[in-house]
C-alpha cells in the first residue's frame, strides 16, 4: 500500500516543501529579509531628515525624488512583505501545533500562497535596479499613480501588490478552513489558544478586505496598462474613489496585523505569569468585536477629503467604538500578569513593554479620531509617530516577543537570553528616542513625507534626536541578528523550555514533520496544562497509533508563482518604448504575458489531472523515532 | 451488502451522501421559471419602470437563495460557516456600500 515518496534534499527540499513548519521558516527567511531592506529604507530616511537644508541650498544626502522612492518602498515592504510573511510566518509555524492539527488543510496551497507572496515582493524590489521605483507613498493616492504624474515605477507596485495580495488571500482562506476543521478531538472553539482565535479572525478580515485591494489595483493597472478611466477625472473617472477603496481595504489591513500580535501578547502574557489569561471569552469577544468594526472605520484616513461633516463625525465616533474592545484587551494582559509569579524572560520584556506602548500609539489613535482635531494632525508627523507607535510599538514589539517565545519550537534551538535582552533595550529605548519626539514634531507643524526642511524652525535638534533613535532601532535588530547566527550552533531546545500551556509544548522541538504521533485529547483551555496539572508529562491520545497520511511536496506552485512574476513583467513593459529595437521586438509586446500565464496555466492543469494521494509514515517508522 | 434505509436518509441530511436528483430537478424548474419571469417583465411596456425594477430585483434574491440553497447545498446540515462567512461578507458589503452612498456622498 505504501509506495515510496521521492525525498528532496537541500535547496530543493526548500522549494517543493508543503510542511507547514518548513513553509512558516520560509515566510520567517523571506520577511526578515525584507525587514531588514524596510530598516535600511529607514535608516535612509533618518539619516536624510537628520539635518535641515544646508545653507547652498542642497540636501546633504538625498534628492527629493530618490527620498520619494526609499519613502513608498520603506511603507510598502514593511507593511506587505515583513510585518505580513512575519505574521503568516508565525502563523505557520504556530496555528496547527496549537489546534493539534498534523498540517493546514490545504498544504499546496499554502506553499502556493508563500511563493506568490515571495515573487510579488521580488518584483516590487526588482524596480530599485530597473530604475523607476515607486514614488507615490504606500497609499498610491490617485491621481499621483495615474500614468501623468508617474513611470513605470507605479505598475511595480500595482502589479508587485497584486501578485503578492494572491498568497495573502490562498493563505487567509487556508487557515480559516484549517481553524474550523482541524482541531484535535475535544478542542471546542472556546478552548482554542488565543493566538489561534486571532489568526481565525484575522483570516476572515484577510477574506474580505484583500478582495477589496485586489480589485482597486486592477483599476490601477487598467488605468495605466491599458487606458482605463476609474480614477481619470478628465475622462469622468474619480480619483476619490481610489482612496475610498484604498482604505476599505486599508483600514483592515492594520487590524490584519495587529490582532495576531495581540494573539501573541496573549499566549506570552500567561506563560511567564504562570496564571491562565484573564477573562479568556471577552478576548475572543474583543477579537471578534474589533474585527468587524474594522469595516466600518476605513474614512477616517480620509476626514480632509472633503466628505462632510456628517460624514466626518459618523466615522469619527465609529473609530473610538475600537478603543472599546481594544481596551477590554488591555485590562485583560493587566489582569493577567496582576499577582502572577513573572519572569522577565526576552519574551516577557518585549510583550510587558508592549502593552504601555500599544496604549500610547491607541490613545493618539483616539486624538486623530476626533475630526476637528484631525484637521490639525494631518499630514503632519503626528501622525507617523502614531502609526509606527502602533505598528512598530505593538505589531514589531509582540512579534518579537513572539519570536523569542516560539523560536525553540520552530528551530530547536534556544536563542541566547542575554544578547536578547540586550536586544530589547536597544530596540525599546532606541523605538521611543525615534518615535516619542515626533509627535511634537508634528504639533510644532513638521509636514510628513518631506524630503528635507529650512533650518532654524525649531525642529533641527528634535530630528536629530529622532536619527539616534533609529540608530539604537537598528543596533537591537543587529543584536538579534547576531543571536540568531549564534542559536545555529546554540544549545538544543527541551520540548517544553517555557513550561507552556498550550498543546504545541507536549511535542518535541523541533516538532516532526508528522506534528503528532498520535492526536491529543483536549480536556479544556490550556490543554496541556490541565495535563500537567494532573501529573502527566504528555497528552493523552485520542487515537490509536496508526500509519500517518502526508502531502507529497510538489515543485508546481513555485513555477505557478514564477509564471506570475514572468507575466507580470510582461504586462509592465508590453507598451514601453525600448532605446534597442531588438530588445523592444523581444519584450515590447505581449509575448513574455502570454509564456507567463502560460506557464501558471500549465500549472494548473498538471495538479489538477495528476492525482497525488501523497504517502503514509507506517506505524514501524512512527516507533522506531521513538 | 444493502444499507439500511434510516442510515441512509440520515447520511443524505448529514450531506456525506448525496441526496439524488429530485431537489436539483425542481431547483433547476424554479430557477429557469424565475429567469423567465424576470425577461417577460422587462419585455412587457404595459408595466411601470420602477415597478419592473423593484419586481426583478426581487426575483434575483429568490433566485440567489434557491442557486445557495439547492446547488451550493447551503440546505444541508455542515453548512454553518459557509452561511456564517457569507452572510458576514454580504453584510460587510453592504454596510460599506450604505456608509458609502449615505454618509460620504450625501
Amino acid at each position: 500500500m505504501a509506495h515510496s515518496v521521492k525525498k528532496y534534499r537541500g535547496l530543493m527540499d526548500w522549494i517543493t516543501t508543503v510542511d507547514h513548519k518548513k513553509i512558516g521558516i520560509l515566510y520567517f527567511a523571506a520577511g526578515g529579509l525584507f525587514f531588514v531592506i524596510g530598516g535600511i529604507e529607514a535608516l535612509l530616511i533618518r539619516l536624510q531628515l537628520m539635518f535641515p537644508l544646508g545653507a547652498d541650498g542642497e540636501s546633504w544626502l538625498l534628492s527629493g525624488q530618490t527620498y520619494n522612492e526609499i519613502m513608498t518602498m520603506h511603507g510598502t515592504t514593511m507593511i506587505f512583505l515583513a510585518a505580513m510573511p512575519l505574521i503568516f510566518g508565525l502563523m505557520n509555524a504556530v496555528v496547527p501545533l496549537q489546534i493539534g492539527a498534523r498540517d493546514v488543510a490545504f498544504p499546496f496551497l499554502n506553499s502556493l500562497g508563500f511563493w506568490t507572496f515571495f515573487f510579488g515582493g521580488v518584483l516590487l524590489n526588482i524596480s530599485w535596479f530597473t530604475g523607476t521605483v515607486p514614488d507615490i507613498g504606500w497609499t498610491a493616492y490617485a491621481p499621483l499613480s495615474g500614468t501623468e504624474f508617474s513611470g513605470t515605477g507605479s505598475d511595480y507596485y500595482a502589479i508587485g501588490l497584486q501578485i503578492a495580495g494572491i498568497g495573502t488571500l490562498v493563505g487567509g482562506i487556508n487557515f480559516l478552513v484549517t481553524i474550523i476543521n482541524m482541531r484535535a478531538p475535544g478542542m471546542t472553539f472556546m478552548r482554542m489558544p488565543l493566538f489561534t482565535w486571532t489568526s481565525f479572525i484575522t483570516s476572515g478580515i484577510i477574506l474580505f478586505a484583500f478582495p477589496a485591494l485586489a480589485v482597486g489595483l486592477i483599476y490601477i493597472s487598467f488605468d495605466r496598462l491599458f487606458d482605463a478611466n476609474f480614477f481619470v477625472t478628465a475622462t469622468g473617472g474619480n480619483s476619490v474613489l481610489w482612496e475610498h477603496i484604498f482604505w476599505i481595504f486599508g483600514h483592515p489591513e492594520v487590524y490584519i496585523l495587529i490582532l495576531p500580535a495581540f494573539g501573541a501578547i496573549s499566549e506570552v502574557l500567561p506563560t511567564f505569569a504562570r496564571k491562565r489569561l484573564f477573562g479568556y471569552s471577552s478576548m475572543v469577544f474583543a477579537t471578534a468585536l474589533i474585527g468587524f468594526l474594522s469595516f466600518m472605520v476605513w474614512a477616517h484616513h480620509m476626514f480632509t477629503t472633503g466628505m462632510g461633516d456628517i460624514a466626518n463625525a459618523l466615522f469619527g465616533v465609529a473609530t473610538m467604538l475600537i478603543a472599546i474592545p481594544t481596551g477590554i484587551k488591555v485590562f485583560n494582559w493587566l489582569f493577567t500578569i496582576w499577582g502572577g509569579k513573572i519572569r522577565f524572560t526576552t519574551a516577557m520584556l518585549y510583550a510587558t513593554s508592549f502593552i504601555p506602548t500599544f496604549v500610547m500609539g491607541g490613545v493618539t489613535g483616539v486624538m486623530l479620531a476626533i475630526p476637528p482635531a484631525d484637521f490639525q494632525f494631518h499630514d503632519s508627523y503626528f501622525v507617523v509617530a502614531h502609526f509606527h507607535y502602533v505598528i512598530v510599538g505593538g505589531i514589531v514589539l509582540s512579534l518579537l516577543a513572539a519570536v523569542f517565545y516560539w523560536w525553540p519550537k520552530m528551530f530547536g534551538r534556544m536563542l541566547n537570553e542575554t544578547l536578547g535582552k540586550w536586544s530589547f533595550w536597544l530596540f525599546f529605548s532606541g523605538f521611543h528616542l525615534t518615535f516619542f519626539i515626533q509627535h511634537f514634531l508634528g504639533l510644532w507643524g513638521m509636514p510628513r513625507r518631506v524630503f528635507t526642511y529650512l533650518p532654524n524652525q525649531g525642529w533641527d535638534t528634535a530630528n536629530f534626536v529622532s536619527t539616534i533613535g533609529a540608530f539604537f532601532m537598528a543596533a537591537g535588530v543587529i543584536v538579534i541578528l547576531i543571536n540568531v547566527i549564534i542559536s545555529i550552533k546554540g544549545p538544543k531546545a527541551p520540548a517544553d523550555p517555557w513550561d507552556g500551556r498550550t498543546l504545541e509544548w507536549s511535542i518535541p522541538s523541533p516538532s516532526p514533520e508528522y506534528n503528532f504521533k498520535q492526536l491529543p485529547l483536549v480536556r479544556g483551555l490550556d490543554a496541556f496544562w490541565l495535563e500537567k496539572m494532573d501529573g502527566k508529562k504528555e497528552m493523552t491520545p485520542a487515537e490509536p497509533l496508526g500509519p500517518i497520511h502526508m502531502p507529497s511536496p510538489s515543485i508546481l506552485p513555485f513555477f505557478m508563482s514564477l509564471g506570475l512574476f514572468i507575466a507580470g513583467f510582461g504586462f509592465m513593459y508590453r507598451g514601453y518604448e525600448f532605446d534597442s529595437a531588438l530588445i523592444n521586438s523581444l519584450f515590447g509586446n505581449d509575448i513574455i504575458a502570454i509564456l507567463g500565464l502560460a506557464i501558471t496555466f500549465v500549472c494548473m492543469f498538471l495538479r489538477s489531472v495528476y492525482d497525488d494521494h501523497g504517502y503514509h509514515i507506517e506505524v514501524e517508522e512512527l516507533q522506531k523515532e521513538g | 451488502m444493502e444499507a439500511n434505509q434510516e442510515q441512509v436518509q440520515d447520511r443524505v441530511k448529514r450531506g456525506t451522501i448525496h441526496e439524488g436528483p429530485k431537489n436539483h430537478i425542481i431547483a433547476f424548474v424554479i430557477s429557469i421559471f424565475l429567469t423567465l419571469l424576470a425577461f417577460m417583465a422587462v419585455a412587457n411596456t404595459a408595466l411601470d419602470a420602477t415597478f419592473i425594477k423593484i419586481f426583478i430585483v426581487i426575483l434575483a434574491i429568490f433566485q440567489a437563495v434557491i442557486q445557495l440553497a439547492f446547488w451550493m447545498h447551503m440546505k444541508d446540515r455542515g453548512h454553518f460557516f459557509q452561511i456564517l462567512f457569507l452572510a458576514t461578507g454580504t453584510f460587510v458589503a453592504i454596510t460599506a456600500f450604505i456608509m458609502a452612498i449615505y454618509w460620504v456622498w450625501w
